[in-house]
């Protein structure tokens, strides 16, 4: 296996972590050095050749190597065994429909939410439930990372430069997650949604905000959990924008939903329903331009164009009520939430 | 001892980009106005076509809507560009 890459040599480990400081090739925590051995690793795991392009980014006419993908895999920290998800991912994050530029670009500072579906996700000990989006599991930590160093480091996406966020946000590090896939989900995992089979594995990239958290600890109906959430996304990020959004639902909500045998469908039909404003509201609020005429007054817009348009997700810790939302990037003319199959070799 | 890592960096390949050739002139030019969704984009380029008409000689302009400002503008106005202009005003306004 013949890896093209430049080398630099330094004096030992810790001159090779400062030079990725000095060459500005980190996201501000230390990375691990990216040896030949490390990364030649990396990409026998995926079974991939170093020179195969795993992407093409149109706007920036940049082509996406596996050697490439592979370096920023292992200085992100992750084991070899997860590269084939890093290499599902940046697919992913390069059809037409997420539309990289303008989610990486973008003033809205947008990060790719990653969930992992299928048996990988526990066999490579993905997260799926407590401190669902906080650290303490390699595999979300390190998956999520390597997709932003890859984006900073071989697409341009610089913070100031390409990356023109006025706010940013934590998951801009890593926004990685797994879904409960249990018998205490109350739903099918969220890729059979998608076409796929459950014994399939597939990542799925959004271009997201920050979660919102919501609490609901008073109600033992999907309507009243629903309620409050609608009541916090009516007024959000989205808002006459209509992007597609997340909903995450811990193990409490999910019981909820089990015990009155709420379908996600059901779900996504009563948030359509009932996360809509006037708008009228939406003008008095200077979401919109323009003055109000007495039909806004009666025109309801939801927060997304369709009921599909909510990527209804269980996950989250067994015991709270805090559910979130996550408002997708811009609308979905720009970018739509795309799914792709984790090959194994 | 010491130790070797790779770039993570994307190396240059040395590839052209052809760029559309630019006009001598403006006089008699049709201009097409690519608008990018933002609000007020429409009314910059207004005036930016205004300019070139009075000031610079242009003929006519059209005027035509993107999708979404991230994105490249959709196959039908780009025909309607390439069919009806000869030189376009792009660009991200916000």
């Amino acid at each position: 296996m013949e890896l093209k890459a430049r080398r630099h040599t330094v004096q030992d480990l810790g001159g090779a972590m400062d030079l990725c400081y000095t060459n500005g090739w980190t996201d501000g925590l230390p990375v691990v050095p990216p040896t030949a051995d490390r990364v030649t690793a990396m990409l026998d795991a995926a079974k991939i050749d170093p020179q195969h392009q795993l992407a093409f980014i149109e706007n920036r006419q940049i082509s996406v190597t596996a050697e490439k993908v592979a370096i920023n895999a292992v200085m992100a920290g992750c084991k070899a065994e997860y590269m084939p998800v890093v290499v599902a991912a940046v697919e992913a994050i390069a059809d037409p429909k997420y539309g990289y530029h303008g989610p990486a670009t973008s003033t809205g500072g947008s990060a790719v939410f990653m969930l992992v579906n299928g048996p990988i996700a526990k066999e490579l000990d993905f997260n799926s439930g407590d401190n669902l989006f906080g650290p303490g599991w390699r595999a979300n930590a390190t998956v999520g990372r390597a997709i932003r160093l890859i984006m900073r480091n071989v697409i341009g996406t610089l913070p100031g430069e390409l990356d023109r966020s006025s706010m940013g946000h934590g998951g801009k590090y890593s926004f990685c997650i797994a879904e409960n896939e249990t018998d205490t989900s109350p739903w099918p995992p969220f890729h059979t949604s998608r076409g796929f089979r459950r014994d399939q594995n597939t990542v799925t990239v959004f271009a997201a905000f920050a979660p919102h958290q919501i609490s609901n600890g008073l109600s033992s109906t999907p309507e009243g959990v629903l309620t409050t959430l609608c009541a916090n996304m009516r007024f959000s990020a989205g808002t006459n924008r209509r992007p597609q959004y997340a909903l995450i639902f811990p193990g409490e909500h999910q019981l909820v939903m089990k015990k009155a045998g709420w379908s996600r469908e059901d779900v996504q039909n009563y948030c359509f329903e009932n996360a809509k404003c006037s708008m009228a509201e939406i003008k008095r609020a200077n979401i919109a331009p323009g003055p109000i005429t007495p039909e806004d007054e009666t025109t309801k817009i939801s927060v997304v164009e369709t009921p599909q348009d909510f990527i209804v997700v269980a996950a989250g810790g067994i015991a709270g009520v805090q559910a979130s939302y996550i408002p997708g990037w811009g609308g979905k003319a720009g970018s739509q939430s795309v799914t792709r199959e984790i090959r194994k070799p | 001892m010491t130790v070797q890592i790779l770039d993570p960096t994307t190396e240059v390949s040395g590839r052209r980009i052809a760029y559309a050739r630019r006009p001598k002139s403006m006089e008699g030019l049709r201009v097409g106005l690519i608008d990018n969704t933002k609000h007020n984009s429409d009314q910059l380029l207004l005036r930016i076509a205004d300019i070139l008409e009075k000031e610079h000689g242009s003929k006519t302009h059209i005027i035509r809507k993107k999708k979404s400002s991230g994105a490249a503008p959709h196959a039908e106005i780009i025909e309607e560009y390439k069919a009806n202009c000869d030189v376009i005003v792009a660009g991200v306004g916000d």
